[in-house]
């Protein structure tokens, strides 16, 4: 097929490209600053060099909480998926008069500052003593809360002009509930859950203000040692942790849609 | 093929029926219609069928089976959807396999089977294409070779042409109809259009408020209509209002602004009571056109419209008003408004009915 000629106004386009510079230009101040030859993070770096992504690699703290905050993302998100996805299915098909309320209750936590979330579960866990508190289930539950309402919201906008009538086309073919959701439902959709997972690893992975209420003693997911080491060192280990930090969101990112379209082109 | 019985069938949705007792059978390889106005429930009538809608009472038999309580995928049939549901991630070849897939059977036969059903739908070597690539009619045609390729025992379509323009719908109707009957399947088809349920079934069931009102072929559906609902329905007719004089068994006697006029009627009515004296603008006679033993009586033409093949005309009978329609062919008289002409019609095609 034959792109269409490009209708976009130029005003938009310098707009766009505007907003792309603003967005992407403290992240390249962070891997510069990174990348820092001098004791102090500084900004512009003075000189180059590997030195502070070597402390990076050989720091204990630091390489334990980012793998730490990889394990947490990665259950976060693969919980989320989930559920998020099985509500979003909910939320657009039942008919039931209530379910505008849950959508905007589900969507809560996105609009609730994460430090009074924070708070409030800290709050719930403590006084209900539920051993909850300061645990990584906790924590998981906490991250699931929060990158949830991303997944609703796009497996509701892929769920948008889905065709109801194409599950039941399967099931009059020979399809049980489950194999026309699978075959049907499912592969449609693929775009919409890929693209929440990304969402909700890349919220989770940097979920800083809800962290800082539950985060376990001692195992600090990587916002927060930044965050410590920052304040009471000042180092560029920080920033070097910064661009690994960025390098598994650009990764996780590109895997999660080569993903899909690789079974897109199994598909066709 | 199997036949398909529809037993008190009943669906409520709160405090409304959707579909009140209904009670069919639609023989084995009929093309029945189910048609009526919109929200007379129709569709949910098809979808109970389908197995998509649990009945809130009665039963669905096809052929022997009881198959009230199995789900969609157990019953075996075949359904056409109004927005043909082709799957979008799938070829048309693909989307054809699927419910052979489903079958476990095996590749070569699969690649087989759907290369014929392509031939058999008027698409050979569309296989590769996708449902973005098809326009209204190829979809159709693939939602259908993709439901016949199973071999189901009932074929249902939910309105499959209602989304085609004008020139498609025709082609397609006669397409589907001669499909139909070719390969001989038990059809039930639902829709609010008169011309295909009049043109492409064995039996209509005329539907009104979630009631089935009349069932017959077209032609008793159209020239013989039970109620009002169905006469207003079904095309354009005239209803007078007459006062019934009497009835014996040759049919009934109404009175017509003071004239005595011989008509049938299908029901019996109560003499001294109102009622509707119904008849269609084409059997409405003017002048010589007249035969013996019509009924005649005088009437003023108020309008003459010219529509090609037909002419229109309006005529004040009394203080009532006819229509009448006739040919626009050699030797047909022309009645220019104001003149005073002797109308009438065949008494066996007019017809008493009481609201
Ligand atoms: N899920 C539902 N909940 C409540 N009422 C419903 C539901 N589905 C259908 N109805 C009602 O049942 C009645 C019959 O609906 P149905 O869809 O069968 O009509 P239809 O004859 O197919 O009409 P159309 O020609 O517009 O498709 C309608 O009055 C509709 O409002
Ligand atoms: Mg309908």
């Amino acid at each position: 097929m034959m792109r269409e000629e490009s209708a976009i106004p130029l005003v938009f386009k310098v707009i766009a490209g505007f907003a792309l510079v603003v967005l992407l230009l403290p992240l390249v101040i962070v891997v510069l600053a990174g990348l820092n030859a001098g004791d102090y993070l500084t900004f512009p770096p003075q000189g180059l060099s590997l030195r502070w992504v070597k402390s990076f690699l050989s720091s204990p703290v630091f390489l334990s909480a980012y793998f730490y905050s990889f394990l947490l993302a990665l259950c976060a998100t693969l919980i989320s998926t989930v559920v998020g996805t099985l509500a979003a299915l909910y939320l657009a098909r039942s008919s039931s008069k209530t379910s505008g309320a849950m959508r905007g209750f589900f969507m809560l936590p996105i609009v609730l500052p994460g430090v009074v979330l924070g708070l409030a579960l800290y709050v719930f866990f403590t006084t209900t003593d539920i051993g909850l508190a300061r645990t990584f289930p906790g924590l998981l539950i906490c991250h699931v809360l929060v990158t949830c309402p991303f997944v609703i919201a796009t497996v509701t906008a892929s769920l948008v002009g889905f065709d109801i009538s194409l599950e039941e086309a399967a099931r009059s073919l020979g399809a049980s509930p489950w194999t026309a959701f699978r075959k049907i439902t499912l592969r449609i959709i693929a775009p919409g859950i890929s693209a929440g997972c990304i969402f909700a690893f890349i919220v989770s992975f940097g979920q800083f203000e809800t962290t800082l209420f539950l985060a376990v003693p001692n195992h600090e997911p990587l916002p927060m040692a930044m965050y410590i080491s920052l304040r009471y060192k000042f180092e560029p280990t920080a920033a070097a942790a910064g661009i690994f930090a960025i390098a598994l969101v650009v990764i996780s990112t590109i895997v999660t849609s080569r993903l899909v379209s690789l079974r897109r082109v199994f598909k066709a | 093929m199997s036949d398909i019985r529809l037993v008190n069938l009943s669906k409520t949705y709160g405090e409304g029926n959707a579909v009140s007792e209904i009670n069919l059978k639609i023989g084995e390889g009929e093309f029945f219609s189910l048609l009526g106005p919109s929200g007379c429930g129709k569709s949910t009538t098809l979808r109970m069928i389908a197995g998509f809608i649990k009945p809130s009472a009665g039963q669905i038999l096809i052929g022997s089976d009881d198959v009230t309580a199995l789900p969609p995928e157990k019953r075996d049939i075949g359904i056409v959807f109004q927005n043909y549901a082709i799957f979008p991630h799938m070829n048309v070849a693909e989307n054809i396999a699927f419910g052979l897939k489903l079958r476990k059977r095996n590749k070569n036969e699969i690649t087989w089977r759907v290369t014929e059903a392509l031939k058999q739908v008027g698409l050979a070597g569309y296989g590769e294409r996708y449902q973005r690539q098809l326009s209204g009619g190829e979809q159709q045609r693939v939602a259908l070779a993709r439901v016949l390729v199973t071999e189901p025992r009932i074929l249902l379509l939910d309105e499959p042409l209602s989304a085609l323009d004008k020139g498609l719908r025709e082609e397609m109707k006669f397409w589907i109809k001669d499909l139909q009957k070719n390969l001989g399947i038990t059809t039930v088809y639902v829709t609010h259009d008169q011309d295909e349920a009049l043109t492409m079934s064995d039996r209509i069931g005329v539907m009104s408020k979630s009631k089935i009102v009349q069932i017959g072929t077209p032609q008793e559906i159209y020239e013989r209509p039970k109620t009002l609902f169905v006469t207003s329905f079904i095309g354009h007719s005239n209803m007078l209002d007459v006062t019934i004089l009497g009835q014996d068994a040759n049919g009934v006697t109404v009175d017509l602004n003071g004239q005595e006029l011989k008509t049938r009627a299908s029901s019996s009515v109560t003499p001294g009571g109102a009622a509707k004296l119904v008849l269609r603008p084409e059997n409405v006679l003017i002048g010589a056109a007249l035969g013996d033993g019509d009924s005649r009586l005088s009437a003023t033409v108020l309008s003459e419209t010219y529509q090609g093949p037909i002419v229109r005309y309006r005529l004040k009978v009394g203080e009532q008003e006819i229509v009448a329609e006739r040919q626009n062919q050699a030797h047909v008289e022309r009645f220019s408004p104001g003149t005073v002409v002797t109308i009438g019609w065949d008494p066996e095609w007019s017809e008493a009915l009481v609201a």
